[in-house]
């Protein structure tokens, strides 16, 4: 089937700056979140939560609560134990040790804020009030709280069961990396902390359970990104059939990752709506996200690189410790985060020579997940730190040492010494794009001149690599419960024309509503505004997990692709009968099908009508449904890659920051749509900014959480987020169909280090190394002062 | 975070609403623009049994000019005394200090009464009325009493108003001819609360200092006039040696404590520095510049 002449001729809608179809619906408050599901005579839920760190469970009494006004019921642990099947989050990784998932702490709490019994009343106000009469007895245990103590033979345990705090270790290694580092001509090293992050979407998690106790069936609206991976695990813990329980994801407002795992609280309401028979909804508050939403980004890194004369890195070492809180979340398990960190930390670069070795570290803090860049922002930091501390000790130009290391074109694909392999991306392209978007070279003469008159200005570059869309071949590596390297696409022409496209993906804020409505329309010669884009529920297709790392574009758009290329083959099929000409002279466009050449056409609705209703007038062969479900699977998935420069100053006397420009040049493939693709990197480049400036969750020693409302852990807002210049580079055809790359993370991935790299670069006259984030106006004072007492004495 | 019962009252006037207040036997609280209520509500760390309501009080809220001073009603919202011409012309800086108090949203609802009455160690009205030496008008049953807000705020969330009582009028001295003023302040965030914040006011003639007022928040339990700081500036002018010593006096006076977003270490460096900046703002507008 050759569509090549058609496509000479009109506009592509794959690459369009096409408006976001669902905005007019969020935007005038005709959305609907899981909150706003009306539901006749809900049962509202309030948790109480654990107000220790680490501690037996000696007694519950909840006699008193079950009195309160509007009381329906209190589930412990205990209360739920025949009612729900323990999941655990499997790994093939050696030395992995898993955590069982309870919708309610048994026996122990480990973390604050852990859930320990859930009161069910006729509204959430009393629910509220019950739980303060509940009387825990808790027998305090020692504190598991700082990770590097944890580590250690005979620390106290989290999981006794596992022997261990350390949940999972793991070593990457190529080359000879002791001898090549002793012999380096040069070596720069560092300890890094990242401090921990948590998400705060917008919209707190939310999930209500309805139970049809005439069909024994369960619908669960859930703010999840994962409807597919909930509907799954909900369906083994509960032992219900896929078919009769329904996980719906309706409108979600923003994720980030913390969305992307399964919930305590989701098991909870479908057990206790199973039990009373009766919808069951829990509505998290913000202190309730902010103690108990997976949180992430939490490591000490280790590291060093030797580097020849010339600024070559040739080897690469780095001891990680990363802080996974009290369980291992499903079903990513525990080593997600600090796996990706020693996994990417070559980062970009040529460099053979490598050892990264990781501990996962159970504290009793809220269970980390995944959260936008997953591991990459860490690795990301502290590779982009030492090449710019390498730079200065060698004397190069911070872009000239990552000239001298990125992989080159020519040899690309590379296999990193990590065992990643990078296909063809722009490393290079992107570094240069974003020198020129910024004026790099102009930059760095005027800060030559404000540096003389006391001004303390600095400039940050930050590249990295990414693995976007990864398929079945990478997903299946790491053991765990479920493979995610396939999503679904099932389209379907209905009997008036109107096509509708199911996909098991889950927009949270991405726009997926648009852009998957684009390449089917692309595919199928329709006209955009007849797609309708059914996502985010269960039931839209056999098999899906949903929306988490830079997948979505990827793995739907190329089942879109396939299953829009069947159904308009099938369109062309009965139209050619209808119009008495071969398939080879038709053209579909807009919706039409034409004869080339000719002004007569029919629409998709008059094939719609013939297929359904009149289907005397095609032969047997011609009379197949409009529809077609693909699955694609990308097999191993893709490269995105970026470079981005941040110019900041920093006010000598106050050690306020402030950004006063910000360049991402970045090499996603095929655009989709650059409005959106603009949009989600803005908003990742906020979140990176966040981490890298603002956002640490803080617990005291004794593991009690300081940072429980939005006054004591800071967001940034827009008036925080400078302008951001977004540079496309389309460097070369990847291995994905359509030529899509993943980018809904890399915004975050980049902006940390750039952000570290041009505080640390303004800071370079003092002597001050950045090397723990956030970089807070705090920490930038003792340090400043600790530069300026050592210059005294 | 749902708030606990309380019984609500919708007073529609003061007596009413003082009346309330006394009946219920310290057992209850004013709500006006609830910006700060309201969360101490839903997080429980207050459980009053009633709630009154003065928002539909009429003639609480004005801003009105008499011949020393401005007399501004208790229920006058942020965005008003931001932007109203008569304040910005008779008190540029507590128009600037606006600018610094959250955000619009907040400013909108949130009333300088209910800011007063609060007394949140890093809030900017506080400050300002303690700058520029506000008397504070308080109600209750029993009568009227006027305080002075340097004797008001005293201690952290603690102030001189006893729970039967309510503020009803602040009361701002216009400044005096050839004051220039200066506000400085640092925050982690626009909008938040002060890490640290500075106001000075300085009346010159004849080149030389006749009046100083310095003022600080977010760096002790309470907004502090740094009176010490004060007297150093009399009969000088301003000069780079001279502000040295205030701001080392500045540091002196204050007793700043560590929190999650800033140390008492930092905290006093920025009173320093901010003293710095806010005098030499102010010594240039009472020199006419803008």
């Amino acid at each position: 089937m050759s569509e090549a002449p058609e496509m000479h001729v009109r506009p592509k809608i794959v690459g369009a700056r096409i408006k976001r179809t669902e905005d007019p619906r969020l935007l005038t408050g005709l959305g609907a979140y899981t909150d706003d599901r009306q539901i006749v005579r809900p049962l509202h839920v309030a948790f109480r939560r654990s107000d220790q760190s680490h501690a037996k469970i000696r007694l519950i009494d909840s006699a008193a609560a079950r009195k309160a006004p509007g009381v329906v019921a209190i589930f412990t642990a205990v209360d739920l134990s025949e009612d729900v099947r323990t999941l655990v989050a499997t790994s093939r990784m050696k030395d992995y040790h898993a955590t069982p998932i309870f919708p309610l702490a048994r026996g122990k709490v480990r973390y604050v804020g852990e859930p320990v019994v859930g009161v069910i009343a006729q509204s959430r106000y009393q629910a509220e009030d019950a739980l303060e009469l509940i009387v825990i007895d808790y027998e305090p245990l020692p504190v598991v709280i700082d990770p590097e103590q944890a580590v250690r033979d005979g620390a106290p345990l989290l999981h006794e069961e596992a022997g261990t705090n350390v949940l999972v270790s793991r070593e990457f290694k190529r080359g000879d990396i002791d001898a090549v580092l002793a012999s380096a001509p040069v070596r720069v090293e560092g300890r890094f902390r990242m401090h921990r992050k948590t998400p705060v979407a917008i919209e707190p998690r939310a999930c209500v359970a309805e139970y049809d106790a005439g069909r024994q069936a369960l619908t669960l609206h859930s703010a999840t990104q994962v409807p597919g991976i909930v509907r799954d695990a909900l369906a083994a813990a509960l032992d219900i059939p896929g078919h009769r329980v329904r996980v719906i994801a309706p409108d979600v407002g923003g994720g980030f990752g913390g969305k992307g795992s399964l919930y305590p609280e989701e098991i909870f309401v479908c057990a206790a709506a199973r039990r009373l028979r009766r919808a069951v909804k829990w509505t998290s508050d913000r202190m309730e996200d902010l103690l108990a939403n997976t949180q992430g980004f939490d490591e000490i890194v280790d590291a060093e690189i030797g580097l020849d004369a010339g600024g070559h890195v040739l080897a690469l070492r780095a001891d990680v410790i990363g802080d996974v809180g009290a369980y291992s979340i499903y079903p990513w398990t525990a080593a997600l985060e600090p796996i990706q960190v020693v996994s990417f930390l070559p980062g970009p670069y040529r460099i053979e020579h490598y050892r990264g070795r990781v501990q996962a570290v159970a504290t009793s803090k809220a269970p980390t997940g995944p959260y936008r860049g997953v591991g990459r922002p860490t690795s990301t930091f502290v590779m982009e730190r030492l090449m710019d501390m390498a730079a200065a000790r060698l004397s190069i130009d911070p872009a000239e040492i990552r000239r001298r290391n990125l992989i080159p074109a020519d040899e690309l694909p590379y296999k990193a010494a990590s065992g990643i392999v990078w296909d063809k991306s722009g490393f290079h392209e992107c570094l240069q794009a974003a020198c020129n978007a910024i004026g790099y070279d102009a930059w760095r003469a005027r800060q030559k001149t404000a540096r003389a008159n006391g001004r303390w200005i600095g400039i940050g570059i930050a590249s990295y690599a990414e693995l976007t869309g990864i398929g079945s071949r990478i997903s299946v590596a790491p053991g765990m419960p479920i493979n995610t390297g396939t999503e679904t696409a099932s389209i379907r022409i209905d009997s008036t024309g109107a096509i509708t496209a199911a996909f098991g993906v889950a927009s949270h804020g991405q726009g997926l509503e648009t852009t998957l409505a684009q390449v089917v329309a692309e595919h199928l010669g329709a006209r955009f505004e007849d797609i309708r884009v059914i996502q985010g529920d269960s039931a839209a297709v056999a098999g899906g997990t949903g929306t988490y790392a830079s997948r979505s574009m990827v793995l739907a758009g190329g089942a879109a692709t396939l299953a829009a290329q069947t159904v308009r083959d099938k369109i062309l099929n009965a139209a050619s009968h209808l119009l008495e000409a071969s398939v080879g002279d038709l053209a579909v466009q807009d919706g039409k099908i034409t004869i080339v050449g000719t002004d007569r056409s029919i629409s998709f609705a008059d094939v719609a009508r013939a297929v359904y209703s009149e289907i005397g007038k095609l032969p047997q062969e011609a009379r197949g449904e409009l529809a077609a479900t693909k699955t694609y699977d990308p097999v191993f998935g893709t490269t995105s890659s970026a470079t981005h420069i941040a110019v900041v100053e920093i006010d000598p006397q106050t050690y306020q920051i402030r950004i006063d420009q910000f360049v991402v040049a970045e090499d996603c493939g095929k655009l989709v749509n650059p409005l959106i693709v603009d949009g989600q990197v803005h908003g990742g480049v906020a979140q990176g900014i966040g981490a890298a400036l603002y956002e640490e969750v803080r617990y005291d020693p004794q593991g009690q959480i300081l940072t429980a409302s939005l006054v004591d852990y800071l967001v940034p807002s827009a008036c925080e987020i400078p302008s951001i210049q977004v540079t496309h580079v389309e460097s070369a055809s990847p291995t994905t169909l359509g030529g899509f790359r993943g980018m809904g993370e890399g915004g975050t991935i980049g902006a940390l280090a750039a952000i570290a790299n041009a505080v640390a670069d303004a800071l370079s006259p003092l002597g001050v190394d950045i090397n723990e984030l956030p970089m807070t106006p705090e920490r930038l004072f003792r340090l400043i002062e600790a530069a300026k007492a050592e210059t005294r004495s | 975070m749902k708030p606990p019962v309380f019984d609500y009252i919708a007073a529609t006037s003061t007596d009413m609403a003082v009346a309330a207040l006394a009946a219920a036997g310290g057992e209850a609280k004013i709500i006006a623009g609830g910006q700060s209520l309201m969360p101490m509500l839903s997080f429980r760390l207050l459980r009053p049994s009633l709630l009154v309501d003065i928002n539909r009080i009429p003639g609480l809220a004005y801003i009105e000019e008499a011949d020393t001073c401005l007399r501004i009603g208790a229920l006058t919202r942020h965005f008003q005394i931001e932007t109203s011409p008569v304040i910005a012309r008779h008190l540029p800086v507590l128009s600037a200090a606006m600018t610094h108090v959250a955000h619009l949203a907040i400013r909108n609802r949130g009333t300088i009464g209910g800011s007063l009455s609060h007394g949140d160690p890093a809030a900017e009205l506080p400050m300002i009325a303690v700058l520029l030496d506000a008397t504070l008008h308080i109600e209750s049953v029993s009568g009227q009493r006027a305080v002075r807000a340097q004797d008001f705020f005293l201690d952290a969330l603690t102030v001189d108003l006893d729970s039967a009582e309510v503020l009803a009028e602040i009361i701002l001295p216009k400044l005096p001819p050839n004051t220039g003023w200066g506000f400085e302040e640092i925050a982690r965030r626009h909008g938040d609360f002060a890490i640290a914040a500075v106001a000075a006011t300085l009346t010159v003639s004849d080149g030389s200092i006749r009046q100083a007022r310095i003022a600080l928040t977010g760096v002790g339990p309470t907004p502090v006039r740094a009176a010490a700081a004060e007297t150093l500036l009399i009969g000088h002018a301003l000069e780079n040696k001279l502000v040295e010593s205030v701001a080392r006096a500045v540091r002196a006076a204050i007793a700043p404590e560590d929190d999650l977003h800033a140390s008492a270490d930092y905290r006093r460096h920025l009173a320093g520095v901010l003293t710095d900046r806010a005098l030499h703002a102010a010594w240039r507008r009472a020199q006419g510049e803008p």
